[in-house]
């Protein structure tokens, strides 16, 4: 625990005496590749999907001056890209595939992984009411905990955790993994 | 912590350090098998999720930023220029004044992007390639262009120094490299639509020039811009189409 916030402290002090672009290209070398299996996720479009990280990279370029400690880098990219996609899609009206539209052979062109079973898996995410699969898209595909996805969705630490029970409840259940009576809601019992 | 309590716990975060959490599961073997089911699907669900990322990816949010910043300075120092051209034209009475800065940017098209960041970044890759005396250079290029393009040729160059077909980027095309007073110089020869316009950038350290040809496009990477001016003249003379 020492050394993690020893190197954190080290991490900060390097990331104040870096110039402007070296900060920029570490962004982009940690966060790109996460960010871009999470905007391919969202948008179902490749060009789309580099468009939108596209600006959003442009946006956290213009404002990188306002990220103060290199541990909130993440968190902060994604919101921006959250914030360009919402703009985007207000924008462009593009044309989402919604459950019934979806299917293996787009996804496989995408460059997904095409086994039912994996299908089934996405089918299945899809199928969560978007409050509960935001978080748990955030969490499964960006590796984010439960603070750092309630500081992007601006809500609190309890109600991600309460959603995240109830997607993966309901995961389960869509795929057969339970069929258990309700457990409740879960109670945040940290701090 | 119950078993009820612990369940809830895993669905939410499954990876929980709590230590309630990790001595329960410790002693229970119902609720350890429980939470690895749920780590199992997350993992799952993750791997459905996978794709590969563009190779180019990272090059390209590099580029287009770059590319922004640059067409921001022009387009300053261009406000700068017209404004300084409205109050000379206001104090000469009429005078007619040129822009002396140049023309304005036209807009990039994302072509030029690619283009340029795929090959950019194959250079990058691949720092050193190999040094081949000028006839096998030559007859090499020849014989893998008669595969990739058959009306297209090289004349003599006699500073070529290698080439090969590579794929860069999302594209593939010819990687060949000639030898200049400042070092070598990478030209890439891409099939395809050919972009709007000749455009020269600066970056990570490189000049580029993206120019539209017949049948594609060519580029033409170096350290510095003499190198790729010079360049573009040998290929100018010695690529031959044959249509």
């Amino acid at each position: 625990m020492t050394n993690q916030s020893n190197e954190t402290g080290e991490d900060q002090v390097n990331y104040d005496d870096m110039n402007k672009n070296r900060k920029y290209a570490l962004l982009i070398e940690a966060h790109s590749q996460d960010l871009y299996k999470y905007a391919l996720w969202l948008c179902k479009d490749k060009a789309m999907a580099e468009d939108v990280m596209q600006e959003a990279f442009l946006r956290a370029w213009k404002s990188l001056d306002s990220l103060r400690e290199a541990k909130a880098a993440k968190g902060w990219l994604f919101t921006i890209f959250r914030r360009e996609h919402a703009r985007q899609f207000e924008r462009k009206q593009f044309q989402y595939k919604d459950v019934e539209s979806m299917d293996s052979i787009a996804d496989a062109q995408m460059g997904y992984d095409d086994r039912p079973e994996a299908f089934a898996l996405r089918n299945a995410l899809v199928r969560l009411p978007q409050e509960y699969r935001e978080p748990l898209e955030m969490q499964v595909l960006g590796g984010f905990s439960c603070d750092e996805i309630a500081s992007v969705l601006d809500i609190s630490a309890s109600a991600v955790m309460t959603r995240l029970f109830r997607a993966r409840k309901k995961m389960r259940q869509i795929l057969g993994h339970e069929s258990t009576p309700e457990l409740g809601l879960v109670q945040d019992t940290r701090g | 912590m119950n078993c009820l309590e612990f369940k809830r716990l895993a669905l939410s975060d499954p990876s929980s350090s709590e230590v309630s959490f990790v001595e329960h599961s410790d002693t229970c073997p119902d609720c350890l098998k429980y939470v690895g089911e749920v780590r199992q699907l997350d993992a799952d669900l993750a791997e459905s999720l996978n794709v590969e990322v563009p190779t180019d990816l990272k090059a390209r949010l590099k580029l287009a930023t770059e590319m922004q910043e640059e067409s921001e300075q022009r387009s300053s120092i261009s406000r700068y220029a017209i404004a300084a051209s409205v109050a000379i034209a206001l104090f000469v009475g009429g005078f007619m004044v040129s822009n002396q800065f140049g023309p304005q940017p036209g807009e990039i098209g994302k072509d030029y992007q690619k283009l340029l960041a795929a090959v950019v970044e194959h250079v990058n890759e691949q720092p050193m390639t190999p040094v081949w005396g000028n006839a096998r250079a030559e007859r090499t290029v020849n014989t893998l262009m008669a595969s990739y393009d058959p009306s297209l040729s090289f004349n003599e160059i006699e500073n070529l120094q290698f080439g090969r077909i590579c794929p860069m980027g999302k594209y593939r095309g010819l990687h060949a490299t000639l030898e200049s007073a400042n070092g070598q110089t990478t030209f890439a020869y891409i099939k395809g639509e050919p972009v709007g316009e000749m455009l020269d950038h600066s970056y990570e350290g490189y000049v580029a020039r993206v120019k539209p040809v017949r049948g594609g496009n060519l580029v033409i990477v170096s350290r510095t811009q003499q190198s790729v001016d010079q360049a573009e003249v040998e290929l100018q003379k010695a690529m031959v189409w044959d249509i």
